[in-house]
């Protein structure tokens, strides 16, 4: 029991860090992101060239995946879906452009990396015991990083003035254009916070759970579930959201039989949304 | 409503039936199929098996051919990705039957397409090397697919032998993924066990595939304590995150599969905690392989860009065709009847391993009722610090 | 309204198309893709549906699940004729789609797609753990062709075995769609059709106008889930077996997918982007390891250069200029 409410904790930790990207993406755009998996396991995949194929340390690896993909969720924004809100007549357009976004993704992804499971063991070695569970010390690190992400993306999104301008984007697109904010630009920036935050998340997380071209759509799948469990487009609420998710996956993988886990949490979902379509933190962003 | 849509379609029904009508063979090439899953977290199967076969193809290609009858064949290898669906797959098998008239496939990776694809074989005429493990795919009335590597039901008790007369081994957990090919692992590898007397502490770990933290799935197999978890039928790609997740969670016994692993994906996941891993390989380990294993290994690395083991058993699949149709001579070229009335005699040299004593057959019949599976040898491996190291090998009859 | 000409025009290409193909196409690989290409467009029409009243139906997959195992359950278990089997399965669709959309329709954008997306995944996970009933993992094989169709002794269909499974399949795929295309047409030409297009602008104004639109969602979601059991229902039978990951979510983002290329505003939009894409990413299999990059970029290109669909080239200039030249009525949206 104690091993899997410590399970459900880390859990919730590393996929708090996948939901970020996407929850602020959401709000500043509207853009349910469809091709964030695909942009986590490209964060993976440039962490683990840059410090295994490369041999630079760690630190750089992490920035380099940083860097990378806030340049691909710049481009994302200024030579895709730019156009497409501008010229579609439906705004869900966007999603199905993302959709289309993460194939094509996914296929330079297997074509550049390779098809082969990656992983990036840190020189973190040992195990912690916390009454009868196990925590291994690499976990334990990338919970501090992750919470320490998390952190610094709320303060700057608080204190710093692109992050209120980004909020206010996200109140209010229209007024926000009236002050004289460019908007373009700003959408870029959003996007490109967004894409990082998921290149982040692939950059950690891959020293934990490895990445391989195809799981994309698996953790976009489970950053769904987490953003509308807190409430789309709200960033307490997503990580509300992945804690929830992870403590249930823990607590249910303890108990019940295989995918009857992930049946009882689709189906959990699906009638929490019809009783509170908002989430559990269902107001308004900021 | 607009009526041009429909017009399109038809335009488009058209045109490939124009397009069908242009595919011509060309003389001389012989055509090998390969299907199987090429993109999604699984594509490492299908893959392997594409440049297993392309490299081979190269190597015969270089040197002048495959000789049937009196006439050199290139061989050329035509590849369709069923992206592990079952419609891709109908659709894939139908393409290479159909289109470019293809006579023996190499593939499908997985046991629901080598199902759903047997009504196509048998209409069409074509012979596969399937790498599902369900044994009615290799049994009457089916007859037109053969196991390209060694199942789970064949290598679980003599791995399991050997460990309890080696290893003292006596109590075993078995984690086992959701799907068919994970089910029919784990109903094999708990009779193996029966068989062997061992005692079985506990088979209902089972995870979905795509799952990325085993630490749940783990926690209650290894709070048990077996001397041996067994990880059965699990890809390349989960192992080493089993792996990690069991003996960071303080298990200190034995672990094993009976599929092939890749060294290089144990050593960047799990590292150092994968030491004493026990898993089955091909004939690609440096103290067994041969001259010719090497420079396909080479061979392998310029068509795919990194050496994968899966690839020391996945070359079995094209030799071993190429050969059978060589010996049963032209008519098996387009005809399989004539290559399937070879199988029970044909018997070649294994050119991969050193040890020349065992040869190349179909075996099976102990099995199957029928000579439907490549005498692969049976190769069982333990990885330590980034390679593996040959704990025995033996063979399936 | 639709013009009887049109009607006349529409069965005499559905006809053409039905007999005509398998006169000319002789490969049997290409009647199955197209046949394949057909029984998508029916789950894809299904989905274009909830498009119509303003909501992305990511179920739609899940429907045609439900709609396979029906068919798969019925016909190998019960020994139910696969014609009546599949008519159950459209409407057991149907009855499932209705008892969620009571439950979710009310919800709009990114809330629908995502509880819809979470019905797919629910509905496979519980197909995977349904045990002896679902045949789990392994799904259900070995369902038989249809067989013979007779009405009083009179043989109205004859059993698929009897003649040439692959053009029988064909025809089947082909028959389906155009009666799924007319019943699509119908509805979005009727009084209703409109109310979905106002729907689609301001569902407060529709109202307004004294229309019931919380009946109507339902019977349009309904629609759609049906089609979406018929669809299923005809690939269990053609491809004679059934699995949980049959369908899946990337299976039902693909079927919205086809619609929005198509160009939602369009009845033959479904249809025309489902052939465009599927019958596409056949061909580019000649592309060999790029061919999913080959498929995605012209995706995204697509989507870049016709944001509203293949279709809305329709509305170019050049055809307006034409169509006013001869008398016809500008492209309205929907008939």
């Amino acid at each position: 029991m104690t091993q899997a409410l410590i399970n459900g904790l880390v859990l919730g930790a590393n996929y708090a860090l996948m939901a970020l990207g996407l929850t602020l993406i959401f709000a500043l755009m509207g853009v349910l992101n469809f091709a964030h998996g695909q942009l986590y396991v490209l964060g993976g995949f440039v962490t683990y060239y840059v410090f295994t194929v490369m041999g630079l340390p760690f630190v750089v690896a992490v920035l380099a995946s940083i860097v990378v993909l806030a340049i691909v969720g710049f481009l994302f924004d200024a030579l895709f879906f730019r156009r497409v809100q501008q010229r579609s007549a439906r705004e869900e357009s966007s999603m199905l452009l993302a959709a289309g976004l993460a194939l094509l993704l996914e296929s330079l992804i297997l074509l550049g990396f390779g098809e082969k499971q990656r992983g990036v063991a840190l020189s973190v070695s040992g195990v912690y015991q916390i009454f009868d569970a196990y925590v291994p010390a690499s976990r334990v690190v990338v919970f501090v990083v992750a919470m320490l992400a998390v952190v610094l993306f709320i303060l700057f999104m608080r204190h710093t003035k692109p992050g209120r301008v980004l909020r206010a984007i996200a109140q209010d697109r229209d007024v926000t254009a009236l002050q004289g904010v460019n908007i373009a630009l700003y959408s870029g920036v959003g996007f490109a916070i967004g894409s990082a935050l998921a290149g982040l998340a692939g950059s950690l997380l891959v020293t934990i759970f490895a990445v391989n071209s195809g799981m994309g759509t698996a953790i976009s799948i489970k950053a769904f579930i987490m953003v509308m469990l807190g409430g789309a487009g709200i960033v307490s609420g997503a990580i509300v959201g992945a804690f929830v998710l992870g403590m249930v996956e823990a607590l249910g993988y303890a108990f019940l039989p295989g995918s009857v886990t992930y049946l009882v949490i689709f189906v959990g979902l699906i009638l929490f949304l019809v009783i509170r379509p908002n989430g559990i933190m269902g107001k308004p962003w900021g | 409503m607009r009526i041009s849509g429909m017009l399109l379609a038809a335009a488009l029904g058209v045109t490939s039936s124009l397009m069908s009508l242009g595919a011509h063979a060309e003389d001389k090439v012989l055509k090998i199929g390969q299907l199987g899953v090429m993109s999604g977290p699984s594509a490492s199967w299908g893959l392997v098996s594409r440049y297993s076969a392309e490299a081979l193809a190269g190597m015969i290609n270089d040197e002048g051919g495959l000789s049937i009858g009196d006439d050199k064949y290139k061989i050329e290898i035509v590849s369709v990705d069923d992206k592990l669906d079952i419609r891709a797959a109908i659709a894939g098998i139908e393409r290479l039957a159909y289109q470019d008239k293809v006579k023996y496939v190499i593939g499908p990776n997985v046991d629901d397409p080598s199902v759903a694809i047997l009504p196509v074989l048998e209409a069409a005429g074509v012979f596969n090397i399937s790498y599902g493990f369900t044994k009615e795919l290799f049994m009457e009335p089916n007859k037109n697919t053969a196991l390209g590597m060694i199942a789970t039901y064949q290598t679980a008790p003599v791995v399991y032998k050997w460990l309890a007369d080696n290893k003292g081994v006596k109590t075993v957990s078995f984690v086992s993924w959701n799907g068919v090919g994970g089910k029919a692992n784990l109903d094999s590898g708990l009779d193996a066990a029966k068989k062997v007397g061992l005692e079985v502490l506990s088979s209902d770990a089972v995870y979905e595939l795509g799952t990325t933290d085993f630490f749940p799935v783990m926690g209650g197999v290894v709070k048990a304590n077996p001397d041996l978890i067994v990880l059965s039928g699990v890809s390349p790609a989960e192992a080493p995150l089993l792996i990690r997740a069991a003996r960071e969670l303080g298990y200190q016994g034995l672990m094993s599969t009976e599929t092939a692993q890749d060294a290089k994906v144990l050593e960047e996941v799990a590292g150092s905690l994968a030491n004493g891993f026990i898993s089955l390989g091909g004939a690609s380990s440096p103290e067994l392989q041969s001259e010719y294993m090497a420079k396909f290994r080479d061979r392998y690395v310029q068509v795919a860009g990194e050496w994968n083991d899966e690839a020391g058993t996945k070359v079995y699949a094209l030799y071993m065709l190429l050969k059978t149709i060589e010996a049963a001579g032209p008519k098996a070229v387009d005809d399989i009847e004539a290559f399937k009335a070879s199988l029970p005699q044909f018997e070649t040299a294994n050119p991969f391993i050193k040890d020349q004593s065992v040869k190349l057959r179909w075996v099976g019949n102990s099995w199957f009722g029928q000579p439907r599976q490549i005498s692969v040898p049976m190769v069982i491996n333990e990885y330590r610090d980034g390679g593996f190291q040959t704990l025995f090998v033996t063979s399936v009859e | 309204m639709i013009r009887s000409n049109q009607v006349w025009a529409f069965l005499i290409l559905a006809l053409v198309y039905i007999v005509g193909v398998p006169f000319i196409v002789e490969s049997r690989y290409i009647l199955g893709i197209l046949a394949s290409a057909a029984g998508l467009s029916i789950i894809a029409l299904g989905a274009w549906l909830t498009l119509a009243i303003g909501r992305v139906n990511l179920g739609q997959g899940a429907f045609a699940l439900v709609g396979g195992y029906v068919v798969a359950i019925a016909t190998t278990r019960w020994g139910v004729s696969f014609w009546l089997a599949i008519v159950v399965a459209g409407f057991i669709s149907a009855a499932v789609g209705v008892v969620l959309g009571l439950g979710i329709l009310r919800l709009r954008g990114v809330y629908f797609a995502m509880i819809t997306l979470s019905f797919t995944e629910a509905v496979r996970l519980a197909l995977l753990n349904g045990g002896e009933f679902t045949g789990g993992a392994g799904g259900i094989s070995r369902i038989p062709v249809p067989g013979e169709l007779s009405l009083l002794g009179v043989t109205i269909i004859p059993a698929f075995n009897s003649v040439n499974t692959h053009v029988a399949s064909f025809v089947l795929s082909g028959v389906l769609l155009a009666l799924a295309v007319l019943l699509c047409w119908r509805i979005s030409a009727c009084r209703i059709g409109g109310v979905f297009v106002s729907m689609q602008q301001s569902e407060e104004l529709a109202q307004s106008v004294g229309v019931n639109i919380t009946h109507l969602r339902i019977v349009a979601f309904g629609i759609g889930s049906f089609l979406g059991g018929i669809g299923g229902g005809y690939f269990a039978a053609a491809q004679q077996s059934v699995y949980p990951g049959g369908f899946g979510v990337p299976d039902s983002v693909s079927l919205v997918l086809y619609c929005f290329l198509g160009g939602i505003g369009y009845v033959a939009g479904p249809v025309v982007g489902t052939f465009l894409l599927f019958l596409g990413f056949q061909f580019l299999q000649d592309f060999q390891q790029y061919q999913m990059l080959a498929y995605s970029l012209l995706m995204v290109a697509l989507m870049i250069w016709l944001p509203n669909g293949v279709l809305s080239l329709s509305e170019a200039g050049w055809i307006r200029r034409y169509r006013s030249q001869h008398g016809q009525a500008g492209a309205h949206h929907a008939g």
